[in-house]
């Protein structure tokens, strides 16, 4: 049998399932001042009457670190950037930084050296600060962590105590400032994370459930809990990312579909390309800070059940204000919920309050009440249509760097439009026939999102790189260097090369028996030419294990 | 308005072409734009909020048939690396007229600027001019008249002063080393332009070690004050990246400061990419500074590991020879209006020249007969009879016949009655139309009396 339980922003949703059956559901109104005890409530309502001995896997996935930098109770962190030749580092708005001199190039060398005396001054005014944690990020890092490396010893010995983080750990990806602030966020909220997990792991343990615990990635994986303490940050936006992977656990495979998650306020909505998650081209926004956070693709927008509903000229306007809850529920005024109320979409709150809501609008329209309700459901679905219609555009426009990618770059149209959580199943027929498409709304939509977490496989990646002409293959997140002999590597010997190299990474991570579902998603070659000689080679591989369910999970 | 005084973000269209090689060791390989991928996507420029990232489109065949007489026809001459990267180009132009961007700059290769009006084939790295391109595209779909490409690359820029040689209303500046040192030999201060347009063409010329200092000389004291006379209503900038000290093409001695320096005084609305081969110690730090340059970002972070500041010093001579090519180029340009009149009174009722084209990338050799109506009432219309030669053997033969904007009926009528003469005459292989007035243009092929229509 497998948990799934995501702590969400409103509630908190559990289900056990067991081979492709929803045994049973749980759910609970999340407490953001205890998310700890909205995880074992909803635990405990699960297990009641279980053998929690045939339970073979629990998988969490929890808004803590969302919450944790929404609210800015993040731990303080040192930035120290080696950025060398290139752009003024106050034009990426890191906020604070040191700034060491030093500088490595694109292919990996050593173009200006570190300053000794520099790094140790540098490390006497974080002491000065008080500060424990310090995030060491050097551009090119990824392609030589040498200096990252130096930096972060010096600092060591000056500062016994303090916790360093190094860049090229955190991201192997090109895109310094991204990798500066993913780097600062993962050291803002490891110590807090770290005590999260240890307290789930006892409060699991206390329950008699001896099944390895995972925590949910923003790119739909899973990864066990006790190695997530090396990348807590990757745990962001993991309510999104369960509902989309529940989506594709209850949709048939490899079709194309669009997630509508409508709530109070916002509408969420996400795509599956061919049944794969659209993951956002560079990483994710976290607060202000882009990062390298692999996310799948998720747009907010300003409307849901309880946006307010105003008149403007002729036209129907909604949201993107929230002024309370649906009149029909009390709230102050109308609102799409009163509006669905009227058309009997929805039998939630009271009929005579909702029927004075959309009173309020006709008189304003010079129409009837059932008239103005339909004008402001076009209206919510209008915009919900035209949203979803420019995220398909986005993709198509995503830039390209070869001509082949931009040939075959295929139009997709949505098959399904699938409605998750609470809202949305009155909603999406009227979404999918604007559409043309099948509108699907599960048979657990409400806990897709537990569903999800409950079925999620483990992702991974691992970027590789190789400099014949330097005689050198590098893994940026193991901080892993190799020689490599061969002048003219070809493609495949790589892959292989990149394939051993993850399968030694999943085994270090704990989910070695999914490396066999690795990929190679990414893969460059160049010839090095100098003069009129071919003098080397350069290979960039990206292999990974996608987000996927788990076998035993053979629904549809 | 100048790009510097509008609001809004900096375009950019990055287009390496990772796919698309001339040959695997040519300068203009898969290789030539990877480093420069490298420092921009690490620097994050993409990211920050003055700078946009568009996606390329492919050009249409039209844009292509529109400036250029591709012979046999645009589908041969072009692969869908051409087509893409004079594409990214338009939709540059497009988001500029739209008002998203304020200015823009096209990373693109393959480049353009030694493709002329009439191709056979490959000529200096180039089959198709992605300036001119961007230029007819300018004036026929949003109606500009006034348009000033500013040549910054290390090689004449003779393919865009060849398509703009009669026209007075595309102002054509190329600094570059002098011709009697590098390929393609042209570009002497002599060559300005056909008899209606004397002086909106002009070359300066520069000696082998051109320094920063030479070279800003040229854009202070020149260029700048021509601009400010000339009142374009869009720069653009061919923007070539072989004046650098590393160039291994090319023997100037320019920096990324220097780049830099010049994108941000010379503000144009468009950047093209033309040559710069210096792929690892040029590139990826010249075209950082360019972006920064025209996104009004700091640049002066930016620079070659080996730069020191006042590395490299022209002699005397050398700063003596600039200066008296400046003075002559601008006593050109204070002359233009006496010397048009003078040319067009000497002048019948067609002006006509003999020229020969050497494309030496594939190695053909091209003679033509060119000939413009000297007409009161309009441009006048042209007319070209090309012949290729590959080895002993004649390629291709072509007649071309080009009608201006805004074309008298005269011309008009003319026009249609060369290319109706030559339809179906067997000495010849392609009679091409080019109809700019009505932005239509036509390909006969005479042995096999296909047409075609773009």
């Amino acid at each position: 049998m497998l948990i799934g339980i995501d702590v969400g922003g409103t509630t908190t949703d559990a289900v056990l399932v067991k081979g492709n059956h929803v045994v049973k559901t749980a759910y609970l109104p999340t407490d953001h001042d205890n998310l700890l005890n909205c995880l074992l409530g909803a635990l405990d309502q699960l297990i009641e009457g279980i053998v929690t001995q045939e339970i073979e896997r629990v998988v969490l996935s929890t808004t803590l670190i969302t919450n944790m930098i929404a609210e800015g109770k993040t731990d303080s962190v040192a930035l120290v950037l080696i950025p060398g030749p290139g752009t003024n580092p106050k034009d990426y708005r890191l906020g604070d930084t040191i700034i060491l001199d030093g500088a490595i190039d694109f292919r990996g060398r050593e173009i200006a050296k570190l300053k000794e005396a520099q790094i140790k001054d540098a490390a006497m005014k974080i002491s000065e600060h008080g500060q424990s944690r310090v995030a060491v990020v050097g551009k090119f890092g990824q392609r030589n962590h040498a200096h990252e490396q130096k930096v972060g010893e010096i600092m060591a010995k000056i500062l016994p105590d303090a916790k360093i983080e190094l860049g090229h750990k955190v991201s192997g990806q090109l895109n310094f400032p991204r990798r500066a602030a993913t780097t600062m966020l993962t050291a803002a909220t490891r110590d807090k994370y770290i005590e999260f997990a240890q307290a789930v792991s006892a409060a699991i343990r206390q329950r008699k459930i001896s099944a390895p615990v995972y925590i949910l990635k923003a790119d739909g994986g899973t990864l066990p809990l006790e190695k997530s303490v090396e990348m807590p940050v990757e745990t962001i936006f993991s309510g999104p990312a369960a509902s989309i992977m529940g989506v594709l656990a209850l949709t048939p495979p490899g079709q194309t579909s669009v997630v509508v998650d409508i709530g109070g306020t916002t509408t969420d909505l996400a795509l599956i390309l061919s049944g794969k998650p659209l993951l956002s081209s560079k990483g994710a926004k976290v607060d202000s800070l882009l990062t390298h956070i692999r996310a799948f693709a998720v747009k907010s927008v300003a409307i849901g059940g309880d946006s307010a509903v105003n008149v403007a000229g002729d036209r129907v306007v909604v949201g993107p204000r929230r002024d309370g809850p649906a009149l029909c529920m009390g709230g102050p005024g109308p609102t799409p919920t009163d509006a669905m109320r009227v058309l009997g979409m929805t039998t939630i709150g009271d009929g005579t309050k909702a029927e004075e809501a959309m009173r309020q609008i006709a008189i304003q329209l010079g129409c009837s009440p059932k008239e103005a309700a339909e004008k402001v459901i076009d209206a919510v679905v209008e915009k919900i249509v035209s949203e979803i219609c420019d995220m398909f555009l986005e993709w198509e426009q995503e830039p390209a760097y070869r001509i082949w990618e931009i040939m075959k770059r295929e139009k997709l149209q949505a098959q399904n439009v699938v409605g998750v959580g609470g809202g949305a199943p009155p909603l999406v027929p009227l979404v999918a026939r604007k559409l043309g498409a099948v509108a699907v709304v599960p048979e657990y939509a409400s806990v897709a999102n537990a569903i999800g977490a409950a079925v999620a496989r483990p992702t991974l990646t691992l970027n590789l790189r190789i400099d014949t002409e330097r005689g050198e293959y590098i893994v940026a997140e193991e901080g892993l260097t190799g020689k490599i002999g061969d002048r003219k590597m070809m493609p495949d010997e790589a892959a292989r090369l990149a394939e051993k190299l993850l399968t030694e990474r999943a085994a270090r991570l704990g989910i070695g028996e999914y490396a066999k579902e690795a990929e190679v998603t990414y893969s460059e070659v160049f010839n090095m030419v100098r003069g009129w000689s071919t003098v080397g080679r350069l290979l960039d591989l990206r292999m990974e294990i996608p987000a996927g369910l788990l076998p035993s999970w053979g629904r549809c | 308005m100048s790009s510097k005084e509008r609001p809004g973000k900096t375009g950019l269209i990055f287009f390496p072409a990772f796919d698309w090689a001339i040959s695997p060791t040519h300068p203009e390989r898969e290789e030539r734009l990877l480093y420069t991928r490298d420092q921009i996507f690490e620097e994050g420029l993409m990211d920050l909020p003055q700078i946009e990232e568009y996606k390329p489109r492919l050009a249409e065949l039209k844009d292509i048939a529109r400036t250029h007489f591709c012979v046999p026809d645009v589908e041969s001459q072009v692969t869908e690396a051409h087509l893409i990267a004079a594409g990214s180009t338009l939709t540059l132009a497009d988001a500029l007229e739209k008002g998203e961007i304020r200015n823009g700059f096209a990373l693109v290769r393959p480049p353009g600027h030694h493709s002329m009006r009439v191709v056979h084939g490959n000529r200096g790295f180039c089959n198709i001019n992605n300036m001119a391109i961007l230029v007819e595209y300018l004036r026929t779909k949003y109606g500009h008249k006034r348009i000033a490409v500013i040549d910054t690359d290390v090689h004449h820029g003779d393919g865009t002063q060849e398509i703009f040689w009669h026209d007075p209303d595309v102002l054509c500046i190329s600094f570059h080393q002098d011709g009697r040192t590098l390929y393609p030999g042209s570009g002497s201060v002599s060559e300005m332009g056909g008899p209606q347009a004397l002086s909106r063409t002009l070359n300066i010329p520069l000696p082998p070690g051109t320094t920063d200092e030479g070279i800003h000389c040229v854009l202070d004291n020149l260029i700048l004050p021509i601009l400010d006379e000339f009142k374009p209503d869009l720069v653009l900038n061919s923007a070539g990246q072989d004046n650098h000290y590393t160039d291994p093409l090319a023997n100037m001695r320019f920096s990324t400061n220097g780049y830099a320096r010049l994108n941000e005084k010379l503000a144009p609305d468009l950047c093209v990419l033309e040559g710069g081969y210096a792929v690892e110690t040029a590139l990826p730090y010249v075209n950082t500074g360019i972006i920064q340059a025209m996104a009004g970002l700091d640049y002066s972070h930016v620079r070659e590991p080996d730069f020191v500041p006042g590395r490299f010093v022209q002699s005397a001579e050398m700063v003596q020879e600039i200066e008296s090519t400046v003075a002559q180029v601008q006593k050109i340009w204070d002359e233009r209006d006496e010397m048009v009149e003078s040319a067009l009174s000497e002048l019948g009722d067609f002006y006509k020249r003999r020229k020969r084209v050497f494309y030496d990338t594939d190695m053909i050799n091209e003679s033509q007969e060119e000939a413009v109506r000297i007409c009161p009432d309009c441009a006048g219309y042209m007319t070209i009879a090309s012949t290729a030669q590959r080895g002993y053997g004649i390629l291709n033969s072509a007649f071309c016949i080009s009608i201006p904007r805004a074309a008298c009926s005269s011309c008009r009528q003319d026009a249609r009655e060369e290319f109706e003469e030559h339809v179906d005459d067997k000495r010849i292989g392609f009679v091409c139309l080019q109809d700019k007035d009505r932005d239509t243009y036509t390909a006969y092929n005479n042995a096999t009396r296909n047409r075609k229509n773009y």
